[in-house]
């Protein structure tokens, strides 16, 4: 039977009737448009479908959609502001930290959470971060590099 | 060196923006009003008559539209390979028997994806399980189980429809053998006769995952007047345009591939598959847009893997090292199906030829059937799997004759000027100095052989830059605008490597512009001209290289235009950031909007079009000879040297790659960043096929088809990473460039085997180079 749920989402505020089975993921993507969390093994593992919850990273695939309700969520159609890239973004094109671009809006979204609670991290603490997201074309290293500089202009910033 | 603006600058990608933004439309993001979703019931045995299938059940389903089987698409064949001699031995649903596990065997249109998934269950199948066969050795014996009888075609094969003048011939299959290849040069008995030294050694190479992040997805339109409209997971518009047209029975203009971004390729999306067949033909069945997104479970299991190989290889070498003949002899297992098996064997050897000067050589392959999943080409087709062996092989033979492994290359490879038996000269060739320079860089003299469970080693690999396949070339086009800005038409793909980026550099360098004044139509097989598409590193070369001469043509014709309203000779006028001038009187100049807008109004609308067209190896009419190895195969090679540094943990046995170091030559490289960022992908994927990629299958089951169970790099796997770039200028590419994006794997791959051997003081025979492997060599070799 399906049940009408509220999500807060980049804002704005959705109301969706669905399956109480149905995961995160697929309310974003089939019931609200918003592709840019992409479904890349569907079982927790890739880290492509991550998107914010309250701040923290999940596994959108892993999450029923009925249990999202009470925070907000960004994913990363949200992410840039008024048109405006946040930096992340920029430092991601700057850096060629991206390829394909599948793996890019989890990637970014893992980066961003870290950077809002700890605007300073350590490479480590960066691998640390991401380590739950896979990429296959770029090899990492430019991520890392992106997301370090990014940590380094908030330094700059205080 | 010549000043240029746009190519040779680190400039970020052209798509970069839509990627971070989520914007970037995938295949699967894509949803067509109405549109139904296809699933596919596989086979879960290796090998097994079918006896029935019942879909009453299934159809009756509320929701379900279509429900198929191979009685409804009949004895349609297609293959990576067609060729008359190998005729395509695949079904897009089996027909009587099944192969291998993850075989098509029924497929459904459905409202939506989980009553799709339902009508599943609802198939029955009945299956009578017969003998199956997994060893490719064991499969060559007399009396084991036959996967396939004759394979008889029931249409023309591709090469006949692509202009070969020769029929396809019924393909008897003996001993399971689906393709053989030999192919020599010089004497062999002579050459190992006049050796000092000979050694014969034995390598295996597991099949290993492509693994794109993104999963295959399908998405097909039929349209009530016979018209297809598909968005796919690939790397060659015009060979799923082909296949498709073929396999569906409708003319090839009547397929539109249209433009989505693609995640990710290294191979794993270049031929047509199952269910991209299944997707048009379950359409135009119901009436209804189908779409079909794969499981990652079902690309593990269908979508094809890398080829498992057992190389055997002999070399004879004067005392000096001066390698003087060698005789590499393949087991080649492409799965139930023939897969790419005659082209990667060819190509095992093709890619080789340009390393080493050889004397005296003899390369043989045989392919086998067994009922696993199909092999095809994963980025290197075949290079992995033979420079493991081979540079494996030549540190050993380093080790027995007491020469500096490093130096013994020096010694043997090949220079800038040299022709290879087959008549491909290397215009350009860094492998000499790449080989130097890593040395040098990676003070590889103090650290090698120092033991100790740190240890460095060397790898070599080179690839073509295009080669004769269907369409045979690449057209572009360079349509000039009112403002002055320039439309590129490609048919290149963008799948990660940065096509979409480079080709817009080389057209606005050609023309004199800057990056933003070039606006992109990339891979839509109704816009753009004919493409070679994404593999045999035919990007750069083949692709660029009509870009190039498109915008060219459009100088020339804006050139002449500007002659003719400055009242001057083209040859005094000059081109600069969307302008032309006389070089003279730079004051005297038009911009490109007012050159087309008089075009416009004083010829004929002529709004300026340029036009260019490029095909790789022009001399040669259609291919070279896969089994003998004759004829011309590629205008250039991009070549590797990689330098991998690890250390080895005595109590685990557990490899760590430190630092890879990677000297490459790419001739120019268009873009800098895009060039660095191909070498540093490639680092990664080696380090993982090098220590834990391996597909593993029991009884013909794969039983690790997810990425909990099969581990690709993650970012605590990766080394330090150096790039050294040893560029030339190839002088049949545009601007001096060539291949980059697969060449260095395999260099990597060796590089590491090696590197790991000088730290442990034993061989590993097979990859992945896994901790069991390590205690068992080192426990033997305390024996």
């Amino acid at each position: 039977m399906k049940q009408l749920i509220t999500l807060s989402v980049n804002g704005e505020s959705y109301q969706v009737a669905v399956e109480p089975s149905i995961t995160l993921l697929d309310v974003l993507r089939d019931g609200l448009g918003l592709i840019g969390a992409k479904k890349g093994c569907d079982l927790g593992n890739c880290g492509s479908c991550t998107v914010l919850l309250g701040g923290k990273p999940v596994l959108s695939c892993l999450l029923l959609a009925v249990e999202a309700q009470d925070k907000d969520i960004l994913t990363i159609e949200g992410l840039a502001e008024n048109g405006q890239l946040h930096p992340l973004q920029q430092a991601f094109i700057d850096y060629s930290a991206l390829q394909c671009g599948f793996c890019t809006p989890g990637m970014l979204l893992s980066a961003k959470a870290l950077l809002d609670e700890n605007p300073q991290p350590t490479e480590e603490e960066v691998k640390e971060a991401i380590s739950g997201n896979l990429c296959r074309c770029t090899g990492y290293i430019e991520i890392v590099e992106a997301i370090l500089k990014v940590a380094q202009s908030n330094r700059g910033a205080e | 060196m010549k000043k240029y603006s746009v190519v040779g600058k680190p400039v970020v990608r052209v798509d970069g923006r839509v990627k971070v933004t989520g914007q970037a439309e995938y295949s699967g993001d894509i949803t067509l009003p109405n549109m139904l979703h296809g699933k596919i019931l596989r086979s879960p045995h290796p090998h097994a008559k079918i006896i029935k299938i019942n879909t009453a059940k299934a159809e009756a389903l509320p929701g379900v539209k279509a429900v198929i089987t191979g009685k409804d698409t009949g004895p349609v064949r297609f293959g990576f390979v067609d060729t008359p001699r190998y005729p395509a031995d695949e079904y897009p649903l089996a027909i009587d028997k099944v192969r291998y596990v993850g075989e098509e065997v029924a497929a459904v249109a459905a409202v939506d994806e989980i009553t799709a998934a339902e009508a599943l269950d609802l198939i029955e199948v009945e299956y009578e399980p017969i003998p199956a066969v997994f060893d490719p050795e064991e499969a060559l014996k007399d009396g084991a189980p036959k996967v396939h009888e004759e394979i008889i075609p029931t249409t023309t094969c591709a090469w006949e429809d692509w202009g070969v003048a020769k029929q396809a011939r019924p393909y008897k299959v003996v001993n399971n053998i689906c393709a053989t290849t030999s192919m020599s040069y010089g004497d062999i008995e002579k050459g190992f006769a006049e050796s000092d030294y000979v050694r014969e050694d034995r390598f295996v190479v597991p099949a290993t995952s492509h693994a794109a992040m993104e999963p295959h997805v399908a998405l097909a339109s039929f349209d009530s007047s016979g018209k297809l409209d598909v968005w796919l997971s690939h790397m060659s518009l015009a060979l799923k345009q082909y296949w498709l047209a073929k396999t569906l029975g409708i003319p090839v203009s009547k397929v539109r591939v249209h433009k989505a971004f693609i995640g990710g390729a290294f191979g794993g999306k270049i031929n047509l598959f199952p269910y991209e067949f299944l997707a048009a033909f379950l359409s135009r069945k119901t009436g209804r847009p189908v779409r079909i997104v794969l499981s990652r479970e079902e690309v593990f299991t269908s979508c094809r893997l890398s080829h498992r190989m057992i190389v055997n290889v002999k070399t004879g070498v004067k005392s000096d090292g001066t390698i003087m003949a060698q005789h590499v002899k393949l087991i080649n297992d492409p799965g139930a199906y023939r897969g790419s098996s005659p082209v990667v064997m060819f190509l095992a050897h093709a890619f080789c030829n340009p390393i080493y000067n050889i004397p005296n050589w003899l390369h043989e392959g045989v392919g086998v059937y067994t009922n696993k999943a199909i092999c095809m080409p994963r980025r290197g087709h075949g290079s992995p799997q033979t420079r493991f062996a081979a540079e494996s092989q030549l540190d050993m033979i380093a080790e027995d004759l007491g020469l500096e492994p490093a130096e013994l290359r020096l010694k043997n490879v090949r220079k800038p000027g040299d022709v290879l038996p087959n008549g491909d000269r290397l215009d350009s060739c860094g492998l000499g100095i790449g080989v130097w320079k890593a040395m040098e860089l990676t003070r590889w003299k103090e650290k090698r052989g120092k033991g100790n469970n740190q240890g460095i080693g060397m790898g070599l690999a080179a690839m073509f830059s295009g080669a004769a396949y269907y369409p045979f070339g690449s057209g572009a086009v360079v349509k000039l605008n009112p403002d002055g800005i320039a439309t590129l038409f490609t048919g290149q793909p963008e799948f990660g490597q940065g096509s979409d980026t480079a080709m817009s550099q080389i057209a606005a360098e050609e023309l004199g512009l800057t990056l933003d004044h070039i606006v992109l139509v990339s891979a839509d097989s109704e816009l753009c001209p004919i493409d070679i598409g994404g593999f045999l590193s035919a990007g750069i070369f083949v692709s660029g290289e009509a870009v190039r001469r498109a915008a060219a043509d459009a100088k020339q014709q804006l050139l002449a235009n500007a002659a003719e309203i400055l009242e001057a000779r083209i040859d005094d006028l000059d081109v600069n950031n969307g302008h032309i001038y006389v070089k003279a009187n730079p004051e005297k100049a038009l911009s490109f909007s007012e050159i087309v807008r008089n075009s416009i109004q004083k010829h004929d609308a002529d709004s300026i079009i340029g036009k260019g067209f490029c095909k790789p190896v022009p001399e040669i009419e259609f291919y070279p000879s896969l089994s003998k190895g004759t004829g011309r195969f590629t205008d250039a090679y991009g070549f590797s040297v990689a330098v991998a540094e690890v250390e080895v943990d005595p109590e685990t046995a557990r490899v760590k790659v430190l630092e890879v170091t990677i000297a490459d030559d790419c001739g120019f490289g268009i873009n800098p960043l895009n060039v660095h960022g191909q070498l540093l992908s490639q680092a990664v994927m080696g380090t993982g096929d090098a220590l834990f990629e391996e597909i593993v299958t029991e009884d013909g089951q794969i039983i690790n088809p997810s990425f909990a169970d099969y581990k690709i790099p993650g970012v605590f796997d990766i080394p330090k990473f150096r790039h050294i770039p040893t560029e030339s200028i190839e002088p049949k590419g545009p601007f001096g460039g060539k291949e980059v994006g697969e060449c260095a794997r395999a260099a990597v791959i060796a590089a590491i085997a090696n590197a790991v051997s000088d730290a442990i003081g034993v061989r590993i025979y097979s990859l992945p180079i896994t901790p069991e492997k390590i205690f068992e060599a080192l426990e033997n070799k305390g024996k």
